[in-house]
């Protein structure tokens, strides 16, 4: 085992790095570095990727592994798990940090099984033992309990990191960039992509943002779904949804929030027209502030809820879209 | 077609989930034991697949002796047969060696076309064991598969949600696949199917017919001690929230120039005293 740490630099459709990688390196810099005494370093895969080396620099990797192949282009797991695999058998870093998105969530398994590596998923906190050795809390049992993992010694140690967990930290150094040859052949790819979709959105990112409006079956339409849009927008907020939403065709399947959908930690989640069933608030409930619009008096999220409106949302969201404009332009 | 579904049995997580006496664990004296809601999905579309195709579904799982009624929901749903690899220690076993040992069992298995099974299991949320036994069989995978748009005997073609977009991929067959809820609607058994799932055979695996050295394990590997990683604490955290209602005046919503009120009082709040603004 080297005294490295790893963190992939996980990428969005358009080409750049998502926040949480940065995240992800602050902490390693942070909490965990000066403890193992190796290099920070970053790994970057993808086709036509290696100027983003610096991007990672200014979060502090020293060394940024840079895997450039035609094969990583678009969503191609196959490509990824051969690659990221081969650098971990040859390098064995200590441990290798990811953010969790739907990506690393699909390859990562794979390469900490092939690698031999332990894997805790979906990180809220991370800690070493006084040998060094990784721990993670992550939450488990439809979020109703957080579980201490702790790792064993003699193996690479995976784990991937709930976005928006950490403070990201610019901490700027120049590189060491190392660039990797993989060989990966037409035969490496079993899943081949058919067609391709991206939607790309002006708002942020679910998972990403800092705040996020949701609604729930009580929309009732895909039209009346624009009252959230336009709260969400007056936040600069990310919008999100129900699976009853989702299901009812209201909005597509990529805001849905829960256990099976996106799990989100912002700083302000609006939950509106939405009862807070337990897989819902699995993938919301560690919001800093939550806030409730229902006109159900006895509905369940009220219990969850920091602040609630107990009222029609067609009354009140228009009243508190113009009043949420006033407040943040004073 | 010969389609295997991986199903596992969960505690029902919509109950009360308290920690046991030991600290590492949840307890579990009076907890329902369920199969893995997702897993229903893998099975769902387990059966749709026979039914279009022709063949038979097998239901593997692993676990305790308790185990077996999850396998006998799945056998009640239409699935012909179960495989149960039995042992108490699989609660504390991490996925990697599980993944190991219910792929060895998969193996012994002639003809395999396609493998199946939920995207998570919701006791432990696990999304990777899945994925990690479709490593171990040497089989391509597709995760979180919302739609399986097309299959036949050599390939399949589903679609998949990824973050800032979907895809359509097509994989040939051998393949595995994991089943988020909502791609299907799961059937319930009826009691006929019930009575008649009690009859359908099951057969029943020990650690003692797992060949160990060919999968690079040692027996030790299940249980605590032998786990890359293992779950040293749980806690249930409460949830400690402001609890500020803002109700109309006969105690349900509020209504005419109420609103106005309580958005601004909202306002404030968000402002004032939570800081968020
Ligand atoms: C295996 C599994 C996985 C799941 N995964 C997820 C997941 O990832 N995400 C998820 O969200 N769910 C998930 N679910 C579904 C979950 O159990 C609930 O069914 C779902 O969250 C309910 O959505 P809802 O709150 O929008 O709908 P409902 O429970 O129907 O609530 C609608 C709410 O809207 C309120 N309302 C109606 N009209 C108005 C109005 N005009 N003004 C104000 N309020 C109004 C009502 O009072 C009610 O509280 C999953 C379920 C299973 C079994």
């Amino acid at each position: 085992m080297s005294n490295e740490i790893w963190v992939i630099a996980d990428m969005k459709m358009d080409g750049s790095i998502r926040k949480v990688s940065f995240e992800a390196l602050s902490e390693a810099k942070r909490s965990m570095q000066s403890k193992i005494g190796g290099p920070l370093c970053a790994v970057l895969m993808g086709s036509g990727v290696a100027d983003k080396a610096e991007a990672l620099g200014k979060y502090g990797a020293e060394k940024v592994y840079v895997v450039d192949n035609a094969h990583l282009k678009d969503f191609n797991p196959d490509g990824y798990v051969k690659a990221l695999s081969e650098l971990v058998a040859k390098h064995q870093p200590h441990i290798v940090l990811a953010g969790n998105t739907s990506f690393t969530e699909d390859y990562i398994p794979r390469v900490a099984a092939r690698t031999g590596s332990g894997l805790a998923m979906e990180a809220i906190d991370m800690g070493l033992t006084d040998d060094n050795r990784l721990t993670v809390k992550r939450y488990s049992h439809s979020s109703k309990a957080i579980s201490e993992i702790e790792f064993k010694a003699g193996n690479t140690m995976m784990a991937t990191i709930r976005p928006n967990t950490y403070k990201e930290e610019e901490s700027p150094v120049s590189p060491e960039v190392i660039n990797e040859q993989v060989d990966i052949s037409d035969a490496d790819i079993k899943v081949k992509v058919v067609n391709l979709e991206t939607k790309m959105s002006d708002r942020p990112e679910l998972t990403e943002a800092e705040r996020v409006v949701a609604g729930g079956r009580g929309l009732g339409s895909e039209e009346n779904f624009k009252y959230i849009y336009d709260l969400a927008d007056v936040l600069s907020a990310a919008a999100g949804a129900t699976r009853a939403a989702v299901d009812a065709g209201y909005c597509p399947y990529d805001m849905q929030v829960g256990q099976t959908g996106k799990a989100v930690s912002p700083t302000l989640y609006f939950a509106v027209a939405i009862s807070g069933a337990v897989q819902h608030f699995s993938g919301m409930g560690t919001s800093k502030v939550i806030v409730s619009i229902n006109k159900d008096p006895e509905t369940p999220i009220f219990a969850k809820s920091d602040y609630a409106i107990c009222g029609d949302l067609f009354e009140v969201l228009p009243v508190l879209s113009e009043e949420l404009k006033k407040a943040l332009a004073e | 077609m010969k389609i295997v579904v991986f199903v596992s049995q969960t505690l029902d997580t919509e109950a009360r989930v308290a920690v046991s006496s030991s600290g590492d664990s949840v307890a579990t004296d009076d907890v329902k034991w369920i199969l893995n809601p997702y897993d229903e999905f893998a099975v769902e579309e387990a059966i749709q697949t026979k039914e279009k195709l022709g063949g038979e579904v097998i239901v593997v799982s692993a676990g305790p002796a308790r185990g077996i009624d999850a396998i006998r929901q799945a056998l009640a749903m239409g699935a012909d047969s179960g495989v149960h690899i039995k042992d108490d220690g699989f609660a504390e076993t991490d996925n990697y060696t599980i993944a190991k040992i219910v792929a060895s069992e998969i193996k012994k298995i002639d003809g395999v076309d396609f493998v199946l099974t939920g995207m998570k299991i919701i006791d432990d949320e696990s999304v990777q064991v899945g994925i990690q036994l479709a490593e171990e069989l040497g089989l391509p995978h597709v995760s979180l598969v919302s739609k399986v748009v097309e299959v036949d005997a050599s390939k399949l073609v589903c679609q998949k949600e990824i973050d800032g977009g979907s895809v359509v991929v097509e994989v040939p067959l051998p393949a595995l696949i994991t089943c988020p809820d909502a791609m299907n609607e799961p059937r319930y058994a009826s009691l006929p199917n019930i009575m008649k799932a009690k009859k359908k055979p099951v057969n029943e695996v020990t650690l003692d017919d797992i060949d160990f050295d060919t999968l690079g394990i040692s027996r030790d590997a299940v249980g605590k001690s032998g786990s890359k990683v293992t779950t040293v604490k749980i806690e249930v955290p409460v949830i400690d929230r402001k609890l500020k209602i803002i109700k109309g005046s006969d105690d349900t919503t509020v209504k005419g120039e109420e609103i106005a009120q309580a958005v601004q009082e909202l306002v404030q709040l968000l402002r004032d005293d939570a800081k968020v603004l």
